[in-house]
């Protein structure tokens, strides 16, 4: 009993605290500061309503071409990698749902937000191997995955908390699909800013940290390939769950990925082989679209948190330079769906 | 004295001033004089990249101290060692300092701010490109954007937690004005604080190639009567395979309760 009263006050403690995913100084980034949660809450649209790339939302389109892994034509960059340097983000829909990404929080009580229409008219499950879908959880695995999705709108331990929503960094694959991110290059690395969490990519070939050391992102090395980027990821904690519908690796995981970039430098699709024998039954893939926003896009307050800036210089550019402020958050500590709690008053 | 025929020619005047520039050049030798042995970009400007970090003892206390239970002693990094409060703020200074252990923001895990950051005891990676410096703090990984692309600040800005990071180069230095910071962060863990009125200028130059001079010109009217200097010296981390490692301080409050793991029998 106590230790659900001490997490219902920190449930409601933390929705007195201001949220600031971004501050920028954008009408989106503004919505965001005050209701950082509130794209989830939009009901699941019907599967009729048109969807852009680059426009508005956070659902962008509803399948997606896979590109394969073959050579680079595009820029590079001085150190000879392929230039995919920009502003970045998946096409189909945030972290409610990993395995039917525009399907809805699952267990939602709120009918509003429960996805309509077939499955087969929604995004696909970003599983891509196996074919059902499904991450291949052992049974207990998957009994703790269904007990965190019944209790996720009702979090009475602190292990129903999302840890994203505590500000913990997204982990991998989770932060793929959360929020729009940078990617920048440097001889011998390949840098993501994530709006929660900084992932290093070693391209360099030093050896991966001591495996006692556990991470939110892991350890990653990568390499070229091509237009592929390779990356071995080791040294992981396990801690950053997939969505808010609690698919977990441990930190006995191991993932591989492959970025593999499309050579018109629009789009990458992202796979990612997990494979932890402690946890699943087999290894599995993980599949993500993505696609670049430049500044011929609007902003986008999910995706594309940027806004022109104060530039001073006397030679005419070519296109605006926009500036992204800091991705820096502030606890935000509650299941999502607790929105309307208040303290009782006394 | 002399009459006007016997004083020197017009090009003489030209010759004596040029060489008296050039010896005031070589003399001074910092500003635009070039260092021919440390990095640089394809641009020709300093390369900063790498990893970095300060051996001074300045997070425990900008200012000079004794030693005490949480620190070690130090001579301070602050030009005049101690800094210019106002009546109030000193004394919202000493609550800071008697409270420490609960009220640093370090400790609960928070980004450090500038230039706490800096001379933080964590290493720094600094990725640098013509248009920007990206810094990114082994502490919380949190990263700061300097901006190297003749941009200003924003016009109308918010108040963040690294502020607002626009510089230019003199010469071989990295001049960078950064404001528009929020009141959250420290200075250091003895309660050396600021508002939100905090303006940082801070000058960045090699000393030789593994070793940067960092300063700091800090005002904020509303805690201080008048702007004040310090300076550390970095030094470029060179151990084999050297990398940050994640350091989410914040997140050990609670990261216990994940992942899930299988039931004990």
């Amino acid at each position: 009993m106590t230790q659900i009263n001490a997490s219902r006050s920190a449930l409601v403690s933390g929705l007195a605290i201001s949220v600031m995913l971004i501050a920028a100084p954008s009408i989106f980034a503004a919505d965001e500061t005050k209701k950082p949660e509130a794209p989830a809450a939009k009901p699941a649209q019907p599967a009729t309503k048109p969807l852009k790339l680059g426009g508005p939302g956070i659902e962008q389109e509803r399948s997606f071409p896979k590109i394969v892994s073959g050579k680079w034509t595009g820029p590079k960059t001085a150190d000879g990698q392929p230039d995919v340097q920009g502003h970045w983000s998946n096409t189909i829909a945030n972290h409610n749902n990993f395995t039917d990404p525009q399907g809805g929080i699952l267990n939602d009580p709120n009918p509003n937000r429960v996805a309509k229409g077939p499955r087969e008219e929604r995004a696909p499950s970003r599983v891509s191997d196996p074919a059902d879908g499904q991450v291949p959880f052992q049974p207990w695995a998957l009994e703790k995955v269904k007990d965190f999705q019944a209790h996720f709108h009702d979090p009475i331990k602190p292990e129903y908390i999302e840890p994203l929503a505590r500000c913990a960094p997204g982990g991998i694959p989770k932060s793929l699909f959360w929020h729009g991110y940078e990617i920048s290059q440097y001889p011998g690395y390949v840098l993501f800013q994530f709006n929660s969490g900084t992932r290093i990519i070693h391209l360099d070939g030093k050896p991966h940290l001591p495996g006692n050391i556990k991470l939110w992102n892991g350890d990653s090395r990568g390499h070229w390939e091509g237009n592929t980027l390779v990356v071995d990821v080791t040294n992981q904690n396990g801690k950053a769950l997939f969505g808010r519908s609690g698919e977990f690796i441990s930190e006995n995981g191991h993932i591989q990925e492959r970025y593999i970039f499309s050579n018109d430098g629009d789009r990458y699709t992202y796979e990612a082989v997990l494979t932890d024998p402690t946890v699943y039954t087999r290894p599995f893939t993980v599949t993500v679209p993505a696609r670049k926003w430049t500044a011929k896009d609007q902003p986008n307050g999910w995706h594309f948190e940027v806004e022109p800036a104060n530039y001073t210089g006397k030679v005419m550019l070519k296109e605006p330079i926009l500036d992204q402020y800091e991705r820096i958050c502030a606890e935000n500590n509650g299941g999502f769906g607790l929105v309307a709690a208040e303290e009782p008053k006394k | 004295m002399s009459s006007p025929n016997s004083g020197p020619s017009s090009l003489q005047i030209v010759l004596m001033l040029a060489s008296g520039l050039i010896l005031l050049f070589l003399a001074t030798g910092d500003a635009g004089a070039a260092n021919p042995k440390i990095p640089r970009l394809a641009n020709g400007k300093p390369d900063f990249s790498g990893i970095w970090q300060t051996t001074s003892a300045a997070d425990y206390d900008l200012e000079p101290h004794s030693n005490r239970k949480d620190a070690p002693p130090g001579a301070g990094i602050v030009e005049g060692h101690y800094l210019p409060y106002l009546p109030a703020a000193l004394e919202q200074k000493k609550k800071n300092f008697a409270a420490r252990d609960t009220l640093d923001p370090a400790l609960k895990g928070y980004t450090l701010g500038v230039p706490r950051g800096i001379y933080y005891p964590e290493p720094f990676q600094i990725f640098q490109r013509k248009q920007d410096l990206t810094l990114v703090h082994q502490f919380g990984h949190s990263v700061r954007t300097i901006h190297t692309n003749e941009t200003d600040h924003p016009k109308d800005p918010y108040d963040w937690w690294l502020g607002d990071s626009r510089g230019h180069w003199e010469g071989d230095t990295l001049v960078v004005d950064v404001k528009h910071f929020n009141d959250k962060t420290w200075f250091d863990r003895a309660g050396n604080y600021h508002s939100d009125a905090l303006r940082v200028v801070e000058k960045w130059a090699f000393i030789d190639p593994n070793t940067v001079e960092y300063k700091a010109t800090v005002e904020d009217p509303k805690v201080f009567s008048k702007p004040w200097n310090l300076s550390v010296i970095l030094h470029r981390h060179r151990e084999k395979d050297f990398q940050l490692i994640e350091d989410y301080r914040f997140t050990l409050d609670y990261d216990d309760a994940y992942p899930p793991k299988p039931n004990k029998p």
